[in-house]
């Protein structure tokens, strides 16, 4: 790991604490349990590779939290789903749907077409699970849309942030596959200030304080 | 390559609808959902739409005995009058539609409207319209479905209308003394209010869908809809 790669590890370090500690005073972090829960596995992960990485900075560390993120992410997307649906029952019936479709669909894609998972296939597996995760959020975003749902700056500003991070991501590991290896610290270093930019994104979301409560609106339409 | 295109497309989608979402407009068309006053806003909308049709019936008809009169650049002027009060009755009635159509999504159910028919309506575009969408409905299963299909068809008809009274009051201004095109005009001014009889039926059956929900439930979704998604 270079130096400058350690230094920006730190930075986003001192941005996940900083997001944590706004989720919690601003209360926000009973609005989405799991994205707290990914918050604090990527502190642990990263706070592991930076203070002991000769022990910790190994693929096998890498594709065990890689694994870690890949599930809390999938289950940030459906408790997002969960908790923006289920006032609505009418809703939230396509909604599972939709869900399911796209979970089967992501499944099945990774169990037949691509290797087994290890450091070395990386590049092939991953993108797909990451797609499947971009896939969930936007299906979501879709239907809050479609359904006129209600959802709250805090979820809006997790899915604004994580999908285009993670849109990154694929560019990284497509990158990795085009030219091999060899550009690895390179485009490491940008995957992380990407990472920090949300991360920083995140913070400030978390730190806002609620607009005032929503005024009574006279009864005519507001189409 | 395949997950890069998939996921440049999905974080796109995802950007630009949340980048435009409103929550507060959101909330207010929820708002409207729960606290609507159905009987008035109805008895409003029917005035409006007698309204419209009154003062375009009243328009041609005056540009007829002006025509009959021969005072032709009259006729032809009240007939424009005429043509303008359909254009500015039928965007506000596209208006309503589209908002219409998102209501509908926001009910759970929709009470039923039965099978568009080309009986009421009198030009061959409209008719064959109200046909095609009559076999449609048949195919649909659900309520909701068939209150959209209903709406397109509705929006479709006020379009066709709309473009028939423009062509009809252009071939009005260059042959004043040919009949067809008054008559055409005539014609698309009475598909136009049988339309809005059926615009009021559909408004009607929303409003009877969103009152449909019980004082209590509404409090307890207002709730949940300001509460927990905050």
């Amino acid at each position: 790991m270079s130096e400058l790669q350690l230094l920006v590890a730190h930075l986003v370090k001192l941005g996940l604490v900083a997001l944590l500690t706004g989720m919690v005073v601003r209360g926000r972090l009973g609005l989405c349990w799991t994205f707290g829960l990914y918050v604090l596995a990527i502190l642990v992960g990263n706070t592991l590779v930076t203070l002991a990485p000769q022990r910790f900075y190994t693929p096998s560390f890498w594709v065990l939290k890689q694994g870690v993120y890949d599930v809390l992410k999938m289950a940030i997307a459906i408790e997002l789903t969960w908790r923006a649906f289920a006032a609505f029952p009418g809703a939230w019936r396509t909604a599972r749907v939709v869900l399911l479709v796209l979970l089967v669909t992501g499944a099945l894609f990774l169990a037949w077409l691509t290797p087994r998972s290890s450091f070395h296939t990386l590049a092939e597996w991953q993108p797909g699970v990451v797609t499947a995760a971009v896939w969930l959020l936007t299906a979501t975003a879709l239907l809050v849309v479609f359904y006129q749902v209600p959802i709250g700056d805090w979820q809006r500003a997790i899915m604004l942030g994580l999908a285009p991070y993670l849109l990154v991501f694929v560019t990284w590991l497509s990158l990795l596959r085009s030219y091999g290896w060899a550009l690895r610290t390179e485009v490491s270093l940008i995957d992380a200030l990407a990472y920090l930019g949300v991360v920083l994104f995140w913070a400030r979301a978390a730190w806002r304080r609620d607009a005032p409560g929503f005024a009574a609106a006279p009864a005519q339409s507001p189409a | 390559m395949l997950e890069l295109v998939l996921s440049s497309v999905g974080c796109a989608a995802l950007c630009y609808t949340l980048g435009r979402y409103n929550r507060a407009l959101a909330l207010q068309r929820w708002e409207f959902v729960l606290n609507a006053p159905e009987q008035r806003a109805l008895q409003s909308l029917r005035q409006r739409l007698e309204l419209d049709g009154a003062l375009a019936r009243q328009a041609l008809e005056a540009a007829e005995r002006a025509r009959r009169a021969k005072r032709t650049p009259d006729a032809i002027t009240v007939l424009r009058v005429a043509l303008q009060v359909l254009e500015e009755a039928g965007a506000d009635r596209l208006t309503r539609l589209r908002a219409m159509a998102v209501y509908s999504r926001m009910v759970q159910a929709i009470r039923p409207l039965p099978a568009p028919s080309p009986a009421p309506f009198r030009g061959a575009g409209l008719k064959a319209s109200a046909a095609a969408a009559g076999l449609v409905h048949r195919l649909l299963v659900g309520t909701q479905e068939r209150f959209r299909l209903w709406l397109v068809l509705l929006g479709l008809g006020v379009r066709i209308v709309l473009r028939g009274g423009r062509r009809a009051a252009d071939a009005a201004s260059r042959e004043p003394e040919r009949a067809r095109p008054w008559a055409a005009f005539a014609e698309g001014l009475s598909d136009f209010e049988a339309l809005d009889a059926s615009h009021l039926a559909a408004f009607e059956a929303l409003a009877a869908s969103l009152s449909a929900i019980d004082r209590g439930g509404r409090l307890q979704l207002w709730e949940r809809i300001t509460g927990d998604t905050r």
